[in-house]
């Protein structure tokens, strides 16, 4: 699984742009193209900071880059960092209750849903659904297979398929995976597909719907 | 009675068919009566890599028919002893046979053989309907590469609901190599998305084309490390314990940096 040469992601401060070393300004532009029609959605109005993982890009490029991406897809360009990592958020200070905090409601909304153990892993070809709550899955949902849920999914395993969840419209549902590589989420109608690892990171991670209605993904470290 | 085992895979051409000739001979070599059923209806080649095509006269499908009995549609292997080949017709195709009629061979097949290897086409359709229709356990055939392994979890699942098992995996293909730097999958990487019982490991061997061309199957000159990974397997099948061999490659240095690469 070759790494793309451009990669949006969406981190907790917001949409990232990241730009792989060794790249003409010719390249960076198609892949942006190609990277953007992946996300399903428009971006118009949202901001990205550009992390670019060696400085090969020259200013005057960066420049041409920034006025392009405004153009053609209404994207501002908020900062710009040369990293050689993309720049991951800083997980240990992430207020973690921060979108659950948003909702007006003061009853936990998972109080009053059901949810249903699966205690077998999901194949390829397979689905697994429960409209009325939550799943929570003893195994694998491999790639090709399918989970949806009204609420909550929680995978024990690693989460290779595709996972939906709040498909009863309760954008507070998140999906979590002890090794989390999965192809395709959706979070009630926001899907998402580009901001997902393609290998699990080693650790649990969770999905939910952050600032700007972007699903974010990050370490789980607690509720 | 014997057990019937359907050799499977979903994707096509991962060895499926290489593996039933080589496990079905390995078997008989071991002494253990053995029928070897071709269920690729309309796209048969086990009789081909068995080198019996020129002395197939019934097919499955003249038995189904009623043209002729099920001992006289055999053809007998005459290199070794108690080892026999239901060749499947040509002419039809797949939509031809009901999973119900396979069984009753199988169940007649099992009566008189020890082991009842059932060679299944590719796909998940009537074809794989057809093969597992009689069988107690599978063998999943997969190579090292995503696509197999997709296709390989696909049929797992089918297996399962029809409440085939065990389901036993055989990876083919694998290449140290690869592994070694990096483009392939190893063996604990199927493994881990697959979740059955490893049956065995065939690694990549140029001496499977000669013996396809020639109608040999490998088992019968040992020699080779194809010919000895499937003697192996059918040492397992008959209940003998010996240990997975590991093709990948050892060497100090490749311990220590796969196990800073491992990934748990
Ligand atoms: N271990 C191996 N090393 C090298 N070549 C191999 C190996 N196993 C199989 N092959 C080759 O791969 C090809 C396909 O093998 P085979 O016909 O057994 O697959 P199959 O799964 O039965 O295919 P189909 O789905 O078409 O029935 C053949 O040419 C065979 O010689
Ligand atoms: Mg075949």
């Amino acid at each position: 699984m070759a790494n793309s040469t451009v990669a949006l992601r969406a981190y907790r401060d917001g949409l990232h742009l990241i730009i792989r070393p060794h790249l003409s300004i010719t390249e960076v532009e198609a892949a942006i193209q190609q990277e953007i029609s992946r996300m399903n959605r428009s971006l118009a109005g949202a901001s990205v900071q550009i992390d670019l993982k060696s400085p090969t890009l020259k200013e005057a490029e960066i420049e041409f880059l920034s006025s392009k991406l405004k153009e053609t897809y209404d994207l501002t360009v908020r900062g710009v960092e040369v990293a050689d990592e993309p720049v991951a958020p800083p997980i240990a200070a992430a207020p973690t209750t921060h979108v659950i905090s948003q909702t007006t409601d003061t009853v936990n909304p998972r109080d009053s849903e059901p949810s249903r153990i699966v205690p077998y892993t999901i194949r390829s070809g397979q689905t697994e659904e429960f409209p009325q709550g939550s799943l929570i899955i003893y195994g694998d949902v491999n790639s090709g297979g399918e989970v949806r849920a009204g609420g909550d999914i929680v995978v024990l395993g690693t989460l290779r398929g595709s996972a939906y969840a709040g498909a009863n419209g309760r954008l507070s549902a998140v999906i979590i995976a002890m090794d989390f590589a999965p192809l395709q989420l959706q979070i009630g109608t926001h899907m998402n597909r580009s901001s997902v690892n393609q290998e699990p990171r080693g650790y649990p991670e969770i999905a939910r719907i952050g600032a700007d209605d972007i699903i974010i993904v990050e370490k789980f470290v607690k509720f | 009675m014997g057990k019937v085992i359907v050799v499977t895979s979903g994707k096509g051409g991962v060895g499926k068919t290489t593996s039933t000739a080589n496990l079905g001979t390995a078997l008989a070599l071991l002494d253990k009566t053995v029928a070897v059923v071709d269920a690729d209806v309309g796209l048969r080649n086990l009789d081909i890599v068995m080198g019996l095509e020129s002395r197939i006269v019934y097919t499955s499908m003249d038995v189904i028919e009623k043209q002729c009995e099920l001992s006289k549609a055999l053809v007998r292997d005459r290199r070794v002893d108690g080892l026999m080949l239901l060749a499947a017709s040509q002419k039809n195709n797949k939509d031809d046979i009901q999973p119900e009629q396979m069984k009753a061979i199988c169940d007649k097949l099992r009566t008189t053989h020890d082991f009842v290897l059932i060679d299944s086409p590719a796909g998940i359709e009537r074809g794989f309907s057809n093969a597992s229709a009689g069988a107690d356990e599978a063998i999943v055939v997969t190579t090292p590469d995503v696509s197999a392994i997709r296709d390989a979890d696909r049929i797992i699942g089918l297996l399962q609901n029809a409440r085939i098992e065990p389901i036993n995996l055989v990876i083919n293909r694998f290449s140290p190599q690869l592994v070694g730097n990096g483009s392939m999958m190893d063996q604990a990487d199927v493994l881990d998305i697959l979740n059955i019982d490893l049956i065995g490991v065939v690694p990549e061997d140029s001496a499977v084309i000669t013996s396809t061309n020639r109608g040999i199957p490998l088992v019968y000159e040992d020699g080779s490390p194809g010919a000895q990974a499937y003697m192996r397997i059918a040492r397992r099948l008959t209940g003998q314990r010996i240990p997975i061999h590991s093709f990948e490659q050892k060497g100090l240095l490749n311990n220590i940096v796969n196990w800073f690469t491992r990934k748990r």
